[in-house]
């Protein structure tokens, strides 16, 4: 099964030009580093904050666009990681055992698992789901459940 | 350039077993084969509702588990691509051509990802060179292009 760790933003995290703290970043890496030697990562990347970026609102046939910063930290993430692992349980200790992202106070990940085209049976034929099933293994970098 | 685009969860898409709209799935097909011949698709993926996940709080070494679902649908996300584009600019020209995601008024997320490169004012180039190694073996790390 796969499963998207998102790290949840924090203020800190958000600031503009903030970059992560090194020894953070370091402690980080030898534990992305285990999680790799374990075969259960995939892919890993963090964001810059929310000024380098932008939202785009979707109503009918409308489109607003709105340039970042935002401000509400809750509801940006800061990075992820997709893990292949047989469970849930096995993501959650997994996660567990990460350094905190915000050593001086608190930090939230979120652990969400990935939908399989298979999962998507009771509403496509099987012709459709192997059709979305080639296109994806012809992106580079597609994570496939293994 | 690489942007992470996020589409963010709505009530309806967090509902226990939700699935896409069918309709609305075999669309955003159509759209997704555009992005791919244009180069721009990295990687893409749909997650499940947060009833199938779970939240882990992190307050100095205690580790809390929370299970899902999460009733917040704003602070949550449904589905995510990779692109790699020349600018936030082209994104977000790319994005507003995307069929709406849900059947109701929804919203997308574009954001910049981070290049090892971009750390040098942290790190070493040792350091950095070492992250982009470790980074290249991962089976599907998406890259820089």
């Amino acid at each position: 099964m796969r499963f998207m760790v998102i790290v949840k933003s924090t203020p800190e995290a958000e600031k503009e030009g903030a970059l992560p703290d090194p020894e953070l970043m370091l402690e980080m890496g030898k534990y992305n580093e285990e999680l790799s030697k374990a075969g259960v990562l995939l892919a890993l990347d963090g964001l810059h904050p929310s000024s380098k970026g932008a939202r785009v609102k979707f109503s009918g046939k409308n489109r607003t666009v709105i340039d970042g910063p935002f401000t509400e930290a809750k509801e940006l993430i800061a990075g992820f990681s997709i893990l292949q692992v047989n469970s849930l349980e096995e993501a959650i200790e997994w996660v567990k055992r990460a350094p905190n992202c915000n050593p001086a106070g608190d930090s939230e990940v979120e652990i969400r698992q990935v939908f399989e085209m298979e999962d998507f049976a009771p509403i496509l034929s099987e012709e459709q789901i192997q059709h979305k099933v080639a296109k994806r293994a012809e992106l580079p970098n597609q994570t496939a459940n293994k | 350039m690489r942007f992470m685009v996020i589409v963010k969860a709505t009530p309806e898409s967090e509902k226990e077993g939700a699935l896409p709209d069918a309709q609305g799935l075999l669309e955003m097909g159509k759209f997704n084969e555009e992005l791919i011949r244009a180069g721009i698709v990295l990687a893409m993926d749909g997650l499940h509702p947060s009833s199938k996940g779970a939240r882990v709080k992190f307050s100095g070494n205690s580790r809390t588990v929370i299970d899902g679902p999460f009733t917040e649908a704003k602070e949550l996300i449904a589905g995510f691509w990779l692109w790699q584009v020349k600018s936030l600019e082209e994104a977000i020209e790319w994005v507003k051509r995307c069929p709406n995601p849900h059947a109701s008024d929804s919203e997308i997320e574009i954001r910049q990802v981070f290049e090892m490169e971009d750390f040098a004012p942290i790190l070493s180039e040792e350091q950095i060179q070492h992250k982009v190694a470790k980074r290249a073996q991962l089976p599907n790390q998406t890259a820089n292009q």
